[in-house]
């Protein structure tokens, strides 16, 4: 027995739930026929041949209730399913990859994949799955089921993400969460009088709002203080970033001697620019900094995430954004050192604390565990792609460049970043025309293009320098990913024509 | 709302108009068809509690919405309250070695928070014994008392106590307004009471009970998905210092705010509430009438096994809800947590029985109750919900009654 299920022998449960079965149905706009409930036997079909799965022999499923979810039932029974272990899948077709996304809003051109992210039907299917099993008996599920997978979703992501060994790879809900947990250890080192009154965070200024207010709460509430990273925007080039950053840790350095942490966006959200956080880290090392944090909420599935190049101590992505998991599971890496590391803790503290971050985090309390245990369905449905994950990374890529430039082109703007510095997504400049000229107002067209053309996309509002002439003020982040077609961005493409057409200034909005 | 149960996808269900039915409340078929996703061939006497949001204010009695946050469960509060303690100890506020008090058979992760967050920070722990089995609630009410002389003794300052309202093993309902006022008259600072059971299964009543933090599950007794709670968190000048632990947007809002937005995340099992409610409405006397049932028939079915096995339940009925320890016969020789959960397996695998069992170490000075053959030190907490039948506890009593007949003791179980 594992040593995570040995813990939980000792302790008596409180009890998990009883929940009439309405409420378990997930609010996706999930075709009805996608799954259905014969008594007591939960059938779901979310192989790659999806449609042909109506003819199966439904009596092959039964055995499924009481083990495994359909995937891993694939696994281990070589010769029961279409797929076997020796043979290529099949390539996903255009009409299974409209299936497997028919459940987004058909009405919207859906090029924000950076905010939420996307989850395919199959893997939703699932997680279903999985929400089933545990209402059906919840004492077995936790005693028996849940951290084996647990354990197997780490395992996966350890491989994926080339880092060293699974105690390495906790899984959370969010990038969100593991800020919390890396700053919380942060916050107790200046408490315990581990690091003096004035040591250093340093963060980038487009850090993630969230992150800040975290870093806020947890580093400057306990004594610590805070250099922000300016980053130029529009950007040219790594060496822009690069500079300010070592002006940064120069700064900290001079102020009180000593820079406790670094907090560096491997993608920044607004304006997004793909940071170069290999040599960051390394400046890093170099110049003392104690730890590097690097937040990477738009990592896996977007850029390469190699935890051992990148050198990070703490590096966390979340899978919901952009590896097709549901909402919401991350992984938070912690690089083991022969040097004592410092003592992370889960905030929520359950029965598990002490035993290391990672088993912590796969017990904190009862609640919803599913979307974690889906790993290896995200990445089988990565594989019914040409290359898997790195040929849709390509692909993604190389499509939102094309469509960024299109969009700059048709509209006689730039680009935000060149290419090698973006992944999937990209910021196109807007026309001028459209006046935008505060957060307010990016917020209002981005409801006015939702509500009114069907285009769903952030907008930035970048504050123009002093003597700028005829500055671009507004740009979308727009993303590619692979349910998204030429459409979409023609749509948008229009949107704005139309709104410059029109005389359409951000002016014209109510205060 | 009819829009979000449209959209559930739930057709093999009647859809429940909004408006009570005249006729007849809910069948015991739709009953079954409500729970059909239960395991079949398990008796399931073992449930928990559950929450509310916007309705939950009124279902408790708080005076604002403002005073109501929405979290995932028990253990999560538990973080919260624990985390602002560790802070003022870390700021001054607190002297080292100033108290918190709590029971002894508090929730583990909520003793596994109170050592990363209070004795992590330089606070001190006393934990109250819990007396079990026990006849009356004056019997906690003096454990209390000596705790709380315990924790003031040396001039140390009692920071916060943290009460039960209903234990999880042993299992009993525990006088929480008369501890509270008890707190108040011993200058305790903040009352935390762990009410992860109550919802659904007690009256509840934050006004009444009067203490400063309260929380309970929604999942475990009313019906929600996994997971959601309610953390009542009564207005007072310190309740800008209670944050959630993970920071998003929304920091410095106040706690339910807060609460509402901490990333991305699915929030859906907090908004099934109002359908909840309805589901409740379904039976007759609403949630009322279901926790009065609940408690009658847990009572009657403890009496029904100790009597066939010639043991004593382990707390009188009223400081019971819907949940009772039942003794096991001592020819179990149940003599450690280990051998428990031993038996606990044995039953599940081999019975298709899920039930808790807790063993009692027998007191050094009167040893503890006993049938006829011997000390009982294992106790069964059984639970009654709406879906549970007779059936179920006669299979436990014949499991433990074959079993005592064919002379196994837990330690030979799983030795074929």
């Amino acid at each position: 027995m594992s040593r995570a299920m040995c813990m939980t022998w000792r302790h008596s449960s409180r009890l998990f739930s009883c929940c009439p079965l309405p409420f378990t149905s997930p609010l996706l706009l999930a075709p009805s026929h996608f799954h259905y409930i014969i008594p007591d036997i939960i059938v779901s079909h979310h192989h790659s041949h999806l449609l042909s799965s109506f003819t199966q022999n439904p009596s092959s499923q039964s055995s499924i209730m009481e083990s495994s979810p359909p995937h891993h039932q694939q696994n281990e029974s070589n010769g029961t399913h279409n797929i076997s272990k020796k043979s290529k899948p099949m390539l996903i077709s255009e009409s299974d990859l409209r299936f497997e996304f028919s459940h987004h809003d058909p009405s919207i051109a859906r090029i924000n994949n950076g905010s939420f992210g996307s989850c395919p039907a199959s893997v939703t299917a699932a997680q279903h799955h999985w929400q089933l099993l545990f209402l059906r008996q919840p004492d077995h599920f936790y005693f028996n089921r849940l951290q084996p997978a647990i354990l197997r979703s780490r395992t996966l992501i350890k491989d994926l993400v080339n880092a060293d060994h699974v105690d390495e790879i906790s899984l959370v809900d969010n990038a969100t969460t593991a800020a919390a947990i890396v700053l919380q250890q942060i916050a107790w080192a200046f408490t315990e009088g581990r690091f003096q009154r004035g040591d250093a965070v340093v963060m980038l200024h487009y850090a993630y709002g969230a992150v800040k207010k975290s870093i806020h709460a947890y580093v400057c509430r306990a004594g610590g203080q805070v250099i922000e990273v300016p980053l130029p925007f529009p950007v040219n080039s790594n060496e822009e970033i690069v500079d300010e950053f070592r002006r940064a840790l120069m700064r900290g350095k001079a102020n009180s001697g000593r820079v406790r942490l670094a907090v560096i966006d491997h993608i920044t959200s607004m304006p997004s620019v793909l940071i170069p956080v290999k040599e960051l880290v390394k400046i890093c090392r170099e110049e003392g900094v104690d730890q590097v944090f690097v937040d990477a909420a738009h990592g896996i599935g977007c850029t390469d995430v190699d935890m051992k190049e990148i050198g990070a101590d703490f590096y966390t992505s979340n899978l919901h954004k952009w590896f097709f998991c549901p909402p919401s599971v991350a992984f938070l890496y912690c690089r083991k050192t022969p040097e004592t590391s410092p003592e992370l803790h889960h905030p929520v503290v359950s029965h598990e604390y002490g035993n290391g971050l990672a088993i912590e985090s796969g017990w904190i309390g009862t609640r919803d565990y599913s979307a974690q245990l889906v790993v290896s369905d995200a990445i089988e449905f990565t594989n019914r792609f040409e290359g898997g994950i790195e040929g849709i990374k390509k692909r993604n890529h190389d499509g939102v460049v094309e469509m960024g430039k299109m969009l700059a082109s048709a509209w006689g703007t730039n680009l935000g970043t060149p290419q090698e510095m973006c992944a999937s997504l990209i910021m196109v400049g807007l026309p001028v025309s459209l006046g935008i000229s505060s957060d307010s107002d990016a917020m209002k067209l981005r409801k006015h293009l939702r509500e009114n053309f069907g285009v769903e996309v952030p907008i930035y509002y970048r504050h123009p320098k002093d003597g700028e002439v005829n500055p671009i003020t507004g740009y979308a982040r727009i993303s590619y990913q692979v349910y998204n077609t030429i459409d979409d961005y023609y749509k948008f493409r229009d949107a704005v024509n139309q709104l410059v057409s029109d005389g359409f200034t951000c002016a014209l909005f109510p205060k | 709302m009819d829009s979000d149960r449209g959209e559930n996808g739930d057709s093999s269900h009647n859809h429940v108009s909004k408006k009570p039915k005249l006729s007849a409340f809910i069948s015991e078929e739709e009953i079954r068809q409500e729970f059909s996703h239960h395991q079949r061939g398990i008796a399931r006497i073992n449930n928990g509690l559950a929450r509310i949001q916007n309705c939950c204010k009124g279902l408790i009695n708080a005076d604002s919405v403002d005073e109501v946050s929405l979290i995932d469960n028990a253990t999560t509060a538990a973080a919260i309250v624990l985390q602002q303690i560790g802070r003022a100890f870390a700021q001054g506020k607190f002297q080292k070695g100033d108290v918190v008090v709590m029971l002894h058979c508090a929730f583990q992760s909520v003793k596994k928070s109170i050592q990363a967050y209070v004795t992590g920070a330089g606070g001190s722990v006393i934990e109250v014994q819990l007396p079990f089995p026990l006849t009356s609630k004056e019997e906690i009410v003096s454990e209390f008392r000596k705790g709380l002389e315990k924790g003031k003794s040396d001039g140390r300052h009692v920071r916060l106590a943290i009460i039960d309202h209903i234990t999880s093993m042993p299992c009993v309902v525990v006088p929480v307004e008369e501890l509270v006022k008890i707190c108040r008259q011993e200058g305790v600072d903040q009352v935390f009471v762990d009410a992860a059971h109550a919802i659904g299964s007690v009256p509840v009543d934050v006004k009444e009970i009067g203490a400063d933090f309260y929380v309970s599950n929604l999942h475990k007794w009313f019906f929600c998905p996994p997971s959601v709670a309610f953390l009542y968190c009564r207005k007072s000048p310190l309740s800008s210092e209670v944050h959630h632990p993970v920071v998003s947007h929304e920091f410095g809002n106040g706690l339910a705010i807060e609460s509402s937005w901490i990333g991305t995340r699915d929030y859906s099992s907090q908004l099934v509430v109002p359908s909840v409610l309805e589901f409740v409405n379904r039976f007759e006397g609403g949630i009322e009438g279901i926790m009065m049932r609940n408690h009658e028939i847990v009572v009657k079915m403890g009496e029904m096994l100790a009597k066939s096995w010639g043991t004593n339940l382990g707390a009188p009925p009223e400081m019971c809800a819907s949940m009772i320890m039942v003794g096991l016969p001592s020819r179990l020789f149940i003599s450690s947590e280990e051998d428990a959960m031993r038996l606990r397996s044995y039953l599940r695998q081999h019975h298709g029985i899920e039930v808790p069992l807790h063993y009692q170490a027998p007191s050094d000075v009167e040893g503890g109750p006993k049938d006829k053959d011997g000390l009982v030190t294992g106790y069964a907490r059984i639970s009654h919900q709406v879906y549970n039948s007779f059936d179920d506890y006669c299979k436990f009593r014949d499991a433990i009654n074959q079993l005592v007949e064919q002379r196994r003791s837990c330690k030979m179980l799983f030795m074929e």
